[in-house]
């Protein structure tokens, strides 16, 4: 087992004093709070800030954690508690917490005790009939996954009793059938499929809310898709009949004559699916060759002989 | 694998149509009626028809969400009611401001043809 260093956790030095260490902590809470920060660690920071916080934060679990910080961590950075030690101050005792002793880390069980050791009482949860807790998950789709519906596995943590009233913490996996038309943000509500109750409570639900993964070609606006469709110059002055794609296949747009790159044109119904189904926005945008030969050359200057009157930077007063 | 481990196969019958009454949310939030009467008054979280009888209250699951949410955040960094609706707008600002630069760097990307 690795030593947790509370200290360096909380960035205070061993002599820091209770209010630099509430200061530490509430400054740290803020910039992990799981609900705050985007960091992919986040929530593991957070945890560890709480879990030094419970320590550090009361004289007797300091005072027994900087014994053990003395003679219980390695040189090469694991830990051993002394034989035979005991915390006087654990959670054991089921004194009031506001930390939440299941989250802590095994280091921390080693020392004090924790709530996966029955810290919340077994007896008087074993004999409450309580709802299971709701599980919150996000799953990421890809667009067309979203747009054409699919299975999709779900895994999950939730906290079980076992027969000691223990909470354990156990992984669970389901698949989903995903309906067609979820756009990001929407959430899924699985009934039953959260944590079991206890005592003969119902189990909770599974929460899961979608996040879609960005696609090289579209983007989503509301139920709208948008892709951008390169056109060529003489397609934009003349008008033509071109390909685009849309989420479902390709489709032929008939390009106006004389369009302009950012013209939009909509495909109505063409959109996420759904009881009011969205459009497909395409997007103009003139493209030109990388190259001319000598005779389209040619052309350009013609054209240029004839459109000379055109000034594309008249918006800009030169 | 272990018997508890199986996959089950859940089809979903119930995306954003769920709703909650004010007695359903408060028991899944795990709170007071009082709080979230107080929630809604600070126009944190908003019944689906915001009806004068509290009893005819119904949440959807954003609501649910964010009640969670807002109960995250009290507990943890002990706001008081209206620092946490301010904390709760401006959360939901950043988000859609992390949304918006994601949609138009990939606009970008894709008007660059990468």
């Amino acid at each position: 087992m690795d030593f947790k260093d509370y200290y360096a956790v909380l960035g205070v030095s061993e002599s820091a004093t209770p209010e630099e260490i509430k200061k530490a902590y509430r400054k740290l809470a803020r910039k992990y709070h799981p609900d705050v920060s985007k960091e992919a660690d986040a929530s593991d920071r957070f945890k560890d800030v709480g879990e030094a916080y419970e320590v550090l934060k009361d004289p007797e679990k300091r005072a027994e954690y900087d014994q053990l910080r003395k003679y219980g961590a390695r040189a090469d950075g694991s830990f051993q508690p002394p034989p035979g030690w005991q915390s006087a101050s654990g959670f054991g005792g089921g004194g009031y917490t506001e930390a939440d002793a299941r989250q802590f880390s095994d280091f921390f069980e080693e020392i004090f005790g924790g709530g996966r050791r029955g810290g919340f009482g077994g007896g008087f949860r074993q004999s409450m009939k309580m709802r299971g807790e709701d599980v919150h998950a996000r799953l990421a789709l890809f667009l067309e996954e979203a747009f054409n519906g699919c299975e999709k596995q779900v895994s999950f943590m939730v906290h079980e009793s076992d027969e000691q009233g223990r909470l354990i913490p156990r992984q669970k996996t389901l698949k989903v059938k995903i309906p067609a038309g979820m756009r990001e943000g929407q959430h899924i509500r699985l009934k039953g499929q959260g944590a079991p109750g206890v005592g003969g409570g119902e189990p909770g639900d599974l929460f899961i809310e979608v996040e879609l993964a960005p696609h090289p070609h579209f983007s989503i606006e509301g139920r709208d898709v948008l892709v951008t469709v390169p056109i060529s110059p003489w397609e934009a002055a003349l008008g033509a009949t071109v390909t685009v794609p849309t989420v479902s296949g390709k489709v032929n747009v008939k390009v106006p004559k004389g369009a302009t790159s950012g013209r939009k044109l909509r495909l109505k119904g063409k959109g996420f699916p759904g009881k009011h189904p969205g459009d497909q926005i395409v997007v103009l945008q003139v493209a030109m060759p990388e190259q001319h030969t000598a005779e389209a050359e040619k052309l350009y200057e013609k054209l240029a002989e004839l459109e000379k009157g055109f000034n594309p930077r008249s918006k800009l007063h030169v | 694998m272990t018997s508890k481990d199986r996959i089950l196969t859940v089809e979903v019958t119930d995306t954003d149509g769920s709703t909650f009454s004010l007695r359903e949310i408060c028991e899944r939030g795990d709170c007071h009626a009082e709080f979230v009467i107080k929630l809604v008054n600070y126009g944190v979280i908003t019944p689906l028809d915001e009806v004068p009888e509290m009893r005819q209250w119904q949440f959807d699951v954003a609501a649910l969400n964010r009640l969670q949410k807002a109960l995250r955040l009290q507990r943890d960094l002990k706001l008081n009611l209206p620092g946490l609706a301010m904390s709760l707008e401006l959360l939901d600002e950043v988000q859609d401001m992390r949304r918006e630069v994601d949609r138009l760097n990939q606009r970008i990307r894709q008007l660059m043809g990468e």
